[in-house]
């Protein structure tokens, strides 16, 4: 059966005010979408490898990360906690990150020993350019599965918290 | 035209505007009879039903509430008013807002500054940010129990099974307005409570991360944040309440009461029942030639509880108005006691690399984040509040038995009560048992709260 002028009509109504919508969503979501996302970081030299030493954690102001000594091995990490965004502070006590939102904890490493968060802390690309450490502060990739446990050692003493 | 009798003239004058204006020298009466007041208020101040009735008719605001109202409605156990202390509570978070729009600028230079400007050199400053403070927090546990409310009376049933589902809006709306203004202090507190709840944003499957930056305007919590978060808090979400709660209220008076029964106690409609359609008259009668005629239609709508014996409803004004009144009086005085005895918190100015012992998120999001250190977060922070929200929505489209009687509800209450103790249980153990690292900690050794 043919369609009916009146029935064209409100179907006409129908779908052009779905596509405004669609059109009006669309752009409040371009316009209030975040623009400068790659902008961020930077390229920086930490020095020598060994004002890091083995055992130790060292915060980074200049980057707002952390350098990691785990047993000879060398880690840029970012101090947000992956779970939900704390910043993660070092215990010198104990030798692992606690953070003191939901009490989860990292070795020296990074990876993940204990509590809420998915995965260990996410890692900054750290390379050795002639005998310096540069650390890429725009390169930052997911944290080791909570399955790793490469450079856990047992704790130094006490927790912080 | 037609002369009046004597009897006729003196009813007549007894409501019509035209000479029920108060008669007499004195200048308030004069005013009265004057043109200018009668442009604005049409009807005078008649102590007679219809002049009650008039009343209603004609004032804007008192037009909100319907002409009558059954007489169990005035009982303060029928409702115990939570829905018009939440309006109340609205009202007052609406003007001490804006006074304190007035010395506040959303940048992250001079928000703390700001504060503390409001604290030590504004007159009444540091009070109306302690009465603002408490009636947000107030208004959450208000609405929460005007649910529950609902709930435990079965009012949520057919046919109000819309206006709970814009209920749960008007919650939601609460909260967000409540987080939003949160962060408006950018002391320590709110900038890492913020950043503990929109951290949640990003377990939210596929779309997460970029959600997050769409609410916090780029990759962390910024000057971007604070302007989307006060924008949110003083424009969208007000309106949003304000049309809501509009709809609201309006479909009380369309729905009908839901007036508790004494015979059985249970809540239930007080709308007309409406007789099954019959069928047209059949074509021997006299009066059917063929054709369907319409001489008016009745929505059901219409007939709301309203329309009950005269014994069965009282006027509005003054019985229901006068208790609301008081009650808004008390709600008044109480924020104000309390804005008196217990200030808003202020803590240090915000850093973003150093997290306080413990980060707190707001207390009516503290369950959520018992809950996100015991479950992986997409269940514990995405998917059980989400699910709350849809089985919230879905209820009474869920819920089929028609009964309202408590006694023969038992799997429903028993259920809810259960989530719903479970959700308290949680938010007192996140909120008071549990300090640095998320330890627990008994609140008696050392207070980690801070409202």
């Amino acid at each position: 059966m043919a369609s009916t002028r009146r029935e064209v009509l409100r179907t006409g109504w129908k779908v052009g005010g779905a596509c405004l919508a669609v059109a009006a969503g669309w752009t409040l979501f371009e316009s209030l979408r975040p623009l400068s996302r790659g902008s961020k970081g930077a390229v920086l030299e930490l020095g020598d490898p060994t004002n890091y030493p083995a055992d130790t954690a060292t915060f980074v102001t200049e980057g707002r990360l952390f350098v990691a000594n785990a047993g000879g091995h060398l880690f840029a990490l970012s101090p947000r906690c992956p779970h939900l965004g704390c910043r993660v502070p070092f215990c010198d006590s104990s030798g692992r990150f606690e953070c003191p939102c939901h009490g989860s904890r990292f070795d020296l490493g990074g990876e993940w020993i204990q509590g809420p968060a998915p995965r260990g802390m996410d890692r900054y690309d750290l390379q050795l350019v002639e005998g310096v450490l540069v650390v890429d502060t725009s390169k930052l990739s997911a944290g080791p599965d909570r399955g790793a446990h490469d450079y856990l050692t047992p704790p130094k003493g006490p927790a912080c918290q | 035209m037609a002369e009046h009798t004597a009897e006729e003239s003196a009813h007549r004058d007894a409501l019509e505007p035209t000479t029920a204006f108060a008669p007499g020298g004195g200048l308030t009466s004069r005013i009265k009879r004057s043109n200018v007041w009668r442009s604005m208020f049409r009807h005078p101040t008649l102590d007679t039903p219809r002049g009650r009735a008039l009343q209603s008719f004609s004032n804007f605001f008192l037009h909100l509430y319907p002409v009558k109202v059954p007489a169990r409605v005035l009982r303060l156990r029928y409702s115990f008013r939570l829905g018009f202390i939440a309006t109340v509570l609205f009202l007052i978070l609406v003007v001490t807002g804006v006074y304190l729009m007035f010395f506040y600028t959303p940048a992250v230079g001079s928000a703390y500054g700001d504060m503390q400007h409001l604290r030590t050199s504004v007159g009444f400053g540091q009070l109306v940010r302690n009465v603002h403070r408490w009636s947000a927090h107030l208004m959450v546990l208000v609405v929460v129990l005007h649910l529950a409310r609902t709930f435990f009376a079965g009012a949520y049933k057919k046919p109000r099974e819309f206006n709970w589902v814009l209920g749960v809006t008007l919650l939601l709306l609460t909260l967000g307005l409540s987080f939003t203004g949160y962060l408006l202090p950018w002391d320590q507190l709110s900038y890492w409570a913020v950043t503990v709840g929109t951290n949640l944003v990003q377990y939210v499957p596929l779309l997460g991360s970029s959600l997050q930056n769409l609410l916090i305007g780029g990759d962390q919590i910024g000057q971007a944040t604070l302007l989307r978060f006060y924008a949110l808090h003083v424009a969208v979400l007000p309106s949003a309440v304000v049309l809501t709660l509009c709809v609201h209220i309006w479909r009380v008076r369309k729905d009908g009461f839901a007036v508790e029964r004494p015979s059985t106690g249970a809540f239930e409609e007080e709308a007309t029942a409406v007789p099954a359609p019959t069928a047209p008259a059949t074509a021997s009668s006299a009066l059917y030639d063929g054709r369907t005629r319409v001489l008016g239609v009745v929505d059901r709508e219409s007939i709301t509880a309203e329309e009950r014996t005269v014994e069965d409803t009282v006027f509005t004004w003054p019985h229901l108005l006068v208790r609301h009144v008081v009650v808004a009086l008390g709600v008044a005085a109480t924020v104000l006691a309390l804005g008196v005895a217990f200030a808003a918190p202020l803590r240090g100015l915000a850093n973003p690399n150093q997290t306080p012992e413990p980060a707190k998120a707001p207390w009516y999001f503290a369950g959520l984040q018992e809950l996100l250190s015991h479950f992986d977060p997409l269940v514990a922070g995405i998917l059980v509040p989400m699910g709350a929200v849809l089985v919230l929505v879905l209820l009474p489209y869920i819920d089929r038995n028609p009964s309202t009687v408590a006694r023969e509800r038992k799997v429903a209450i028993v259920i809810f009560s259960g989530l719903l103790a479970l959700a308290v249980a949680l938010t007192v153990v996140g909120t008071f048992f549990r300090g640095p690292g998320w330890h627990f900690i008994a609140p008696w050794t050392h207070w980690y709260v801070e409202l």
